[in-house]
């Protein structure tokens, strides 16, 4: 009696395991190729960087008899074109995020109220952020030249692109305005997903307009702006196309308008210092991983505040 | 307490009624002076794709005469032919593989128990964090080591499949009630039947989402194919790429710079008119995951 309580659930038991088996061995073989890819594309090029910016590297690989330094990192730390492309980038960033923010929730708050063709607004302010980044900036190359359309507006014959003591801010400008739109969406979101009672009450309250939105909508807007602060000022750490175009590849006139990835780029496309290249990535990559997590931690503490 | 409400209402009403009107009059104000601010560009990018270059150092809008020279030229002469066909290709190659990879490992993850299962999950949303200025160079030394250089495989093969559609796909199959699968599996489908003949297309919404989300990405692409076929691979150029080389070389020849500026946009620009929600799903997707 008790041995055959005992022997019924074994067999069961066996055929579990066997379905248990199948089941992950097809688990296995729908992760393999996506698992690879990450492995190969992602995690080993962080080791594999990592290891590149230790050596001596050129087009042709690891120098011949070269031995591991923090030669590569003694030169950045000299280096004042290095200095430059940072200073840009997080000027850049400083710029264009409260740019972007600003412009966003404004068009954000305008499309939310009950306008006419709200649905087409959106869409049109939010087409720029999806066009390519090549074909907006030839675009914006061609509005600000110095006999373009912004200038014949204006009255002036700046070089905006082409003057080092605009170039870098006329970058922000087209930034801006590209994505903005995106910024928009997710303040629309936002904006729609708080409750209308919270606005019925301050109607009833009689608080104007203008203090209706200072003192309700723009604290219970928080996530949204932390939310738009990482993501966009992440994004604005790694510009690069934009720049790029400007300037015909050069990071000109006078390192206006090179960036820290474009550095990067510079290094090892244009001077063949590939390790060089790789530890000004790390340099990046630390910087933002810092960033990223300063950011985290202040979402998380406003969130539990 | 409705009464209140609706007294506080009437009491409020005149100077509400005077203020809303100046609140209208403001907001277009603003929304005319931001259409102003957005579609200007554009309205002067298409003109001028259609002038003569004379006219086009001009101030009129109405392009005198009017002529489709730039357009011929660009697409002929200046081989933004070859461009576009190499833009299609990649963008719809790198689509189709992420669609299938993508789903078939977002099934895996959301369904399939296998041991280590979270903790692959959690390298894959870890590789988000990895950003491509870190991997371009180790990128760039193993594929020229594997002669994958100026060569679309090395493309297509590092965007085989990203971890955001993976993520994505999980995410909406998780969403899926269990019952059609249990009715599959009484039936004796096997895993990849059911993720083929059940869960895909029940997907399709996500499906959606993805593909016009990828082939956008791959279409705008600039930074990898100036990476891979920037150096001297000519023949390989993307719209993009192809685009960036016109502005370097033929700085103020705006016509043409105009009209390949559209022909780089207009695909995108025709999907997300017929597509729009999936845009606006995609990126409401991107913020959840945020």
């Amino acid at each position: 009696m008790t041995s055959a309580t005992e022997t019924a659930p074994a067999p069961k038991r066996g055929s579990l395991f066997g379905t248990r088996m199948r089941e992950a061995g097809w688990g296995y073989a729908f992760v393999l190729i996506p698992m690879a890819v990450f492995g190969l594309f992602f995690i080993y090029p962080l080791v594999y960087g990592v290891y590149i910016s230790f050596f001596e590297w050129g087009i042709l690989g690891k120098a011949a008899g070269a031995t591991a330094t923090t030669q590569n990192y003694t030169t950045l730390y000299h280096d004042p074109v290095f200095h430059r492309a940072l200073r840009n980038t997080f000027e850049f960033a400083l710029l264009v995020v409260p740019l972007e923010m600003a412009l966003g929730l404004l068009v954000a708050l305008v499309i939310n109220a009950k306008i006419r063709g709200r649905a087409f607004f959106r869409s049109a302010f939010y087409f720029p952020s999806i066009a390519s980044s090549a074909a907006i900036t030839t675009i914006a190359i061609f509005i600000l030249n110095p006999d373009g359309l912004l200038n014949r507006i204006i009255g002036s014959d700046q070089a905006w692109f082409g003057d080092s003591s605009t170039a870098l801010y006329s970058v922000v400008g087209l930034n801006a305005w590209t994505t903005s739109g995106t910024v928009m969406l997710f303040y629309l979101a936002a904006l729609q997903s708080i409750p209308t009672d919270v606005y019925e009450a301050a109607a009833v309250d009689g608080t104007g307009a203008w203090r209706t939105f200072w003192r309700i909508t723009f604290p219970l807007l928080k996530p949204a702006h932390f939310f738009v602060l990482v993501v966009f000022g992440i994004g604005a750490l790694k510009v690069f196309d934009q720049f790029y175009i400007v300037s015909q590849g050069t990071g000109g006139p006078e390192y206006s308008t090179l960036s820290a990835v474009f550095y990067i780029y510079q290094e090892a496309f244009k001077s063949a210092n590939f390790g060089v290249g790789a530890s000004a990535g790390v340099v990046l990559f630390v910087a933002i991983f810092l960033l990223t997590l300063l950011q985290r931690a202040t979402v998380g503490r406003a969130e539990v505040g | 307490m409705l009464q209140t409400s609706v007294a506080a209402a009437e009491h409020l009403g005149p100077p509400r009624a005077r203020s809303a009107i100046a609140r209208r009059i403001v907001l277009y104000v603003l929304l005319v002076a931001f259409a102003l601010l957005f579609f200007t560009p554009f309205v002067w990018t298409i003109a001028t794709s259609f002038k003569t270059l004379p006219d086009s150092a001009y101030f009129n809008l109405i392009p005198h005469p009017f002529t489709t020279e730039a357009w011929k030229s660009v697409w002929n002469d200046y081989d933004f032919k070859r461009y576009a066909l190499n833009s299609l290709f990649l963008a719809i190659t790198v689509t189709l593989l992420n669609l299938f990879l993508a789903s078939l490992g977002g099934y895996a993850f959301a369904r399939l128990r296998f041991p280590g299962r979270e903790v692959l999950f959690l390298i894959i949303l870890g590789t988000l964090m990895i950003p491509d200025q870190l991997r371009l160079i180790p990128v760039f030394v193993m594929l020229t080591n594997w002669h994958l250089i100026g060569n679309f495989s090395g493309y297509i093969l590092i965007n085989l499949v990203t971890a955001v559609n993976l993520f994505f796909m999980r995410q909406y199959f998780l969403t899926i009630p269990r019952d059609f699968e249990e009715a599959a599996k009484l039936d004796g489908a096997g895993y990849f039947k059911t993720y083929w003949r059940i869960m895909l297309p029940l997907a399709g919404p996500a499906i959606a989402a993805l593909a016009i989300l990828q082939f956008q990405g791959t279409w705008n692409d600039f930074f990898w194919p100036l990476i891979l076929f920037g150096q001297g691979s000519e023949h390989m150029y993307t719209m993009q790429l192809g685009l960036a080389q016109l502005t370097f070389t033929y700085q103020s020849l705006w016509p043409q710079l105009m009209a390949g500026s559209i022909m780089a946009i207009a695909p995108i620009l025709v999907i997300f008119l017929v597509f729009q929600r999936f845009f606006v799903s995609g990126v409401t997707a991107a913020g959840i995951k945020g």
